[in-house]
């Protein structure tokens, strides 16, 4: 080996200055590397609120994502050929299937009916069946997407693809990229915030930071299957007590002491202020947190107080509160930890409706308290899972397989076009065939109504600009007001 | 190479104190004053061993460092002390495991990583007994074809942990390709950042835009890994593993015949006779085997990948062929079911052999010859980014400040001739990082003090290291040090990882488990990077939950009554002596008068309330100046 040693001094190309200094792309730190929007200050705290890249539509997002994949065309999509051919026969190219056979060919599956009854609703005439039918009165907000299509047959791939743009690599989740561009418009909350999230398919990566700067990730509230009482900050004192109020002056005078000594330290302050927040917003979330503060009509509006609806009721109420204090991006999970998770009927398609009843009220009320307070103009609401589901039988059984060839989410709220649909599936309600939205145009339509272009809020990691939707993705203009 | 002219040639104590002296003098700036010597030996400690120095530390090194003529000594001295602690090992190695991506458990459905502790201390000894870092990378990547004991195998875990993704095996060939296709992107994407500080993953869409790296460089390298498997292997030789493979196969059919033998309906009348007799087959076997419970090592062995379609055409079947190899051939655009020429396995082309081709990989999967190009072929480079990662973590900031990245998207050295005569004497001096260490650590540049208000305003980044760069401490270090300080660290080495979150782990951080699908939120909230993917170095971040767990978490309340315990029994029940022995464990100095007076304003009164003095301890634990070493 000691022969080669000499070969220490060979001009090896990654050395030579010359070549170096010609090279326009270096970069010095990696907190600034990237092309976030503008910081509205200087020296801006990361956090603080910058000027996005256009004008914005909506300021920010609440996600409510329903874990497993609801039946599109047991609730929005209306296929009356599902009900006309029940029971018969058809063959359909089924992805399962075909990956089975390894044969791109069609197998012969039994259509199944929706199980709950469609109508026209609103005075746009939407589409919506039993299963939903408080969200069914407030379809005139809504902009039904039918032709959404995304990656991935199973729930952990589709699940951080719909998050984070990717199957498996590691990347930032979508309100991770949201607050790295925009930051917050409340210094005494977190940013990004995931109300109640899995553990399952993905965990803590479908609210991940990955390679953005930690300040970025979403602060988890509680968990899946846990109360919504605990959905709560981590170390969140709630005394508040004049003994512990004692302790934290004196705590900021010995940092007072500490940055008398070295001036000028930008660090320390950095960390003295993060105190300052941690400390406001040990006394501020509380009140943020607290539902009993609302009035006894809105809880209800909520369905809080039902055995059914208590639980998701609060998380909304709690989403609804974030959203008034200026949080950037909230995600209301209803799911839970398992594999299988909460929406996921293989089997037992009568079981939507027990997952529908615990989450229609509250939603509902949840669009109708956002309008109420005016905050529906510029927020964001997004209401979808991670796939749909099929339009014929499970193994000839009584419930419906993953789809992720066509499905319909709706988002309603700032900037988007009112009692509207796009796009539409085959006849069966299969495979998207109309005006084709893929999950990374979805993406790049969110940002954009948030005045972030999608190809332009990147971060340099690993010798290369990432962005949330990778090389795809396009705004979807027919989506918006 | 000449050592640069210099005009104050009373500064330099070491060689690489010319090349930044130089610098500064062209810009007309002057190096900061030496720090006192309390501040050397906290930044001395924390550099070396993640830890705060004892009181007793503090004033041995103060009054050894007296005149200022012995200074030079005290701190060599004190460097060898600390080079030889085993605590040295733990802080690096800890380094070295964030570029391994390293984790203790993954999803239980994917590959075991049951025995990553053993990487994890494989990596504490490597440093502790200052192996040469061209071995310690070689090893890393083929120890077992190096003709090395078995019990080295553990190192080959840099590898084993490698994450893998789930292969839903229903699916067809040309998906599950794609699985596996990102898999190899994965170990390519770390053997290149963490050895050579190059992304190439890169090219393996397309040929590098800025570095000479092709597409075919990458296949070339990826067929390495297309040609190994996840496995866990034996840690002793042939004569002792075969006859415990036996026994163990034997010991799970007797636990198999057994479980079946209690499920069975109706049970046998003589059933608990039966399932003793079993039992006691089973012991004896455990006891009558020599070395029955060896420990394996999670590792990586030779055996070619096919992913090829199952029988009936019913999905896929990953088809390994143990010992074989196979070479990969370039896919378009980095899609697997796009596929063109044949790439054999061989080095990058950027560093030719001798006879001016890139060497080939033509024995096994060519791991053994894959970690001689990288010390050898690429020396230059591979020592390059090891010198400069060891310098990072002393200085705050790399001389290219893109530790993984040193292409052309890379940050340019900021003193390449510098970088270029240390990697040549770290090289002649055998690799040995603990050389480096005092070539660094005596250097009159490292032993700045961080207060130079000109030179902060000049220059910012401090890209001439015309002072020292005040650091925050990591996690790691933070709490370690916590523990340390309010006496409950318990020093065991080694072992099995244990949860953080309970609050009977009283051990170094490094030993807390790290859980690769639910990273603990203790890890996560404190700049913890993502145990998926090497990283490079950590991004710091301070927010408020991070001082929530300042202010409430169960640790520091817990710690923060240790502390006051400790304070009562080393100096007694008066409140000044307390306070003075708080500011000596915790800052190394005795407390100010503004900081006494502080003191005695929040404890007058209440010297007898054991809560007052808890919420005392808690703000010096919790403030600014247990976190930055200056």
């Amino acid at each position: 080996m000691s022969k080669d040693r000499h070969r220490v001094f060979a001009p090896v190309l990654w050395t030579r200055r010359g070549a170096l200094e010609a090279a326009a792309c270096g970069f010095g730190s990696m907190a600034l590397s990237g092309l976030a929007a503008e910081p509205a200050g200087a020296m801006a705290h990361p956090l603080e609120p910058k000027r996005p890249h256009h004008p914005a539509r909506a300021k920010r997002v609440i996600f409510l994502f329903m874990q497993g994949g609801v039946s599109h065309v047991d609730s929005f999509d209306h296929k009356p050929l599902l009900t006309e051919r029940d029971g018969q026969m058809f063959d359909f190219d089924d992805a399962r299937k075909i990956a089975n056979s390894g044969k791109r060919e069609a197998t012969s599956q039994r259509v199944m009916k929706p199980l709950w009854k469609f109508g026209r609703h609103g005075q746009s005439g939407r589409w919506g069946s039993d299963l939903f039918p408080e969200m069914c009165r407030h379809v005139d907000e809504m902009t039904f997407i039918h032709s959404l299509r995304t990656e991935g047959i199973a729930h952990g791939p589709a699940t951080l693809f719909l998050h984070c743009g990717a199957t498996q690599f590691i990347r930032p989740s979508m309100g991770s990229w949201v607050t790295y561009g925009l930051g917050t418009e409340n210094e005494n909350l977190p940013g990004f915030v995931s109300i109640s999230p899995s553990s399952g398919n993905g965990g803590p990566r479908n609210f991940g930071n990955a390679f953005l700067p930690a300040i970025y990730q979403g602060t988890a509230l509680g968990k899946a299957g846990a109360p919504a009482g605990e959905a709560v900050i981590r170390h969140l004192s709630s005394s508040g007590s004049a003994a512990q109020r004692r302790q934290f002056e004196l705590l900021q005078a010995l940092n007072a002491e500490q940055l008398k000594r070295t001036p000028g330290e930008s660090e320390l302050e950095a960390v003295a202020s993060s105190y300052e927040l941690a400390w406001r917003m040990q006394h501020r979330a509380p009140e943020v947190f607290d539902l009993s503060a609302e009035s006894g009509a809105t809880r209800a509006l909520y369905g809080i107080g039902d055995p059914k609806t208590d639980n998701f009721g609060r998380q909304c109420l709690l989403a609804r509160r974030l959203c008034e204090s200026g949080v950037r991006y909230i995600q209301v999970t209803y799911g839970d930890n398992s594999a299988n998770p909460a929406w996921d009927q293989h089997s037992n398609l009568p079981k939507h409706k027990d997952h529908a009843r615990a989450v229609d009220k509250p939603i509902a009320g949840l669009l109708q308290d956002l309008k109420a307070r005016g905050l529906l103009e510029d927020t964001i609401v997004w209401w979808g899972g991670e796939f749909g589901r099929t339009p014929y039988a499970e193994k000839n059984g009584t419930g419906r397989d993953h789809n992720a060839g066509g499905f319909t989410v709706w988002l309603a709220g700032g900037g988007l076009r009112k009692g509207h649909a796009h796009g539409a599936t085959d006849e069966w309600g299969h495979k998207a065939v109309e005006d084709k939205m893929h999950m990374h145009d979805l993406h790049a339509t969110i940002l954009h109504l948030l005045g972030l272009d999608h190809e332009h809020l990147t971060f340099r990691y690993s010798g290369r600009n990432f962005r949330l939707t990778d090389v795809h993705g396009r705004v979807v203009r027919e989506l918006l007001a | 190479m000449p050592s640069p002219k210099v005009r104050n040639a009373k500064w330099p104590q070491k060689p690489i104190d010319p090349f930044l002296l130089a610098a500064m003098e062209r810009q007309s700036t002057q190096p900061a004053a030496p720090a006192d010597a309390r501040t050397i030996i906290r930044r001395l400690h924390f550099d070396l061993t993640g830890l705060a120095p004892t009181p007793e530390e503090v004033e041995a090194f103060v009054e050894g460092s007296s005149p200022a003529g012995n200074r030079q000594s005290a701190i060599a001295a004190a460097v060898d002390r600390l080079l030889s602690s085993p605590a040295y090992g733990e802080r690096w190695a800890r380094y070295w495991l964030d570029l391994a991506r390293y984790v203790d458990e993954t999803a239980s459905w994917l590959e075991k990583t049951t025995s990553a502790h053993l990487y994890r201390d494989w990596v504490i000894k490597a440093f502790n007994d200052d192996l040469p870092y061209d071995q310690f990378v070689m090893r890393q990547i083929a120890t077992d074809q190096m003709g090395l004991p078995p019990q080295d195998r553990h190192a080959l875990a840099f590898l084993g942990l490698a994450p893998t993704y789930w292969k839903e095996l229903q699916l067809p060939p040309d998906i599950i390709k794609a699985t596996v296709a990102d898999e190899w992107e994965e170990h390519v994407d770390t053997l290149s950042r963490t050895f050579l500080g190059l992304t190439l993953a890169c090219a393996r869409c397309h040929d590098h835009k800025s570095d000479p790296i092709t597409a075919a460089d990458y296949y070339a390298i990826a067929g390495v890994f297309a040609s190994v498997r996840h496995a866990e292997v034996p840690t002793m030789g042939d004569e002792f593993w075969l006859p415990v493979k036996k026994a163990r196969e034997s010991v799970a059919a007797l636990e198999k015949e057994r479980d079946e033998l209690k499920k069975k309906k109706p049970a046998p009348a003589d059933l608990t006779n039966q399932v003793a007799a079993i039992d006691q087959k089973i012991a004896g076997l455990k006891t009558g085997t020599p070395h029955f419970n060896m420990a394996m090592a999670t590792a990586v062995e030779d055996a070619a990948l096919f992913v090829i379609p199952a029988a009936n055409n019913k999905g896929t079947v990953l088809d390994f062929k143990p010992g074989q190899a196979r070479d990969l051939e370039l896919m378009k655009r980095g899609d697997p079911n796009k596929t063109g020429d044949i790439v054999p396995r061989r080095f990058l082309s950027a560093f030719p052999a001798k006879d001016g081709q890139p060497r080939r990989f033509t024995t096994g999967s060519g791991r053994l010859e894959l970690a001689q190009a990288i010390v050898q072929e690429a020396a230059p480079l591979t020592a390059r980014v090891m010198v400069n990662r060891v310098w990072r973590h002393h200085f705050g900031r790399g001389i290219v400040d893109t530790p993984s990245e040193f292409g052309l998207t890379g940050d340019a050295p900021s003193h390449p001739e510098l970088l270029d005569d240390l990697t040549a004497r770290f090289i002649k001096n055998g690799w040995s990082i603990k050389w480096l260490h005092r070539e660094i650590l005596l250097s009159a540049a490292w032993q700045q003090s961080s207060l130079a208000p000109d030179s902060e305003k000049r220059d910012p980044e401090n890209k001439l290291f015309a002072r020292m760069s005040r650091r925050r401490l990591d996690f790691e270090a933070w709490r370690d040090t916590t523990l340390a300080c309010a006496g409950t660290l318990e020093r065991s080495m080694g072992g099995v990882a244990t949860p953080l979150t309970s609050d009977k782990n009283l051990r170094r951080t490094l030993y807390g488990t790290v859980n690769r699908h639910e990273l603990e939120p203790m890890l996560r909230i404190h700049d913890f990077p993502d145990p998926a993917a090497h990283s490079a170095a950590r991004t710091e971040t301070a927010t408020a939950l991070q001082m929530l767990f300042s202010l409430n978490s169960p640790f520091l309340l817990a710690q923060a009554d240790a502390l006051v315990a400790r304070m009562e029994k080393e100096a007694g029940p008066m409140l000044n002596a307390r306070v003075t022995r708080a500011h000596a464990i915790l800052f190394q100095r005795p407390p100010t008068a503004k900081e006494l007076a502080m003191a005695t304003g929040f404890l007058t009164g209440r010297e007898t309330d054991k809560k007052a003095w808890s919420q005392y301890a808690q703000a010096l634990l919790a403030s600014n100046e247990t976190q930055f070493v200056d």
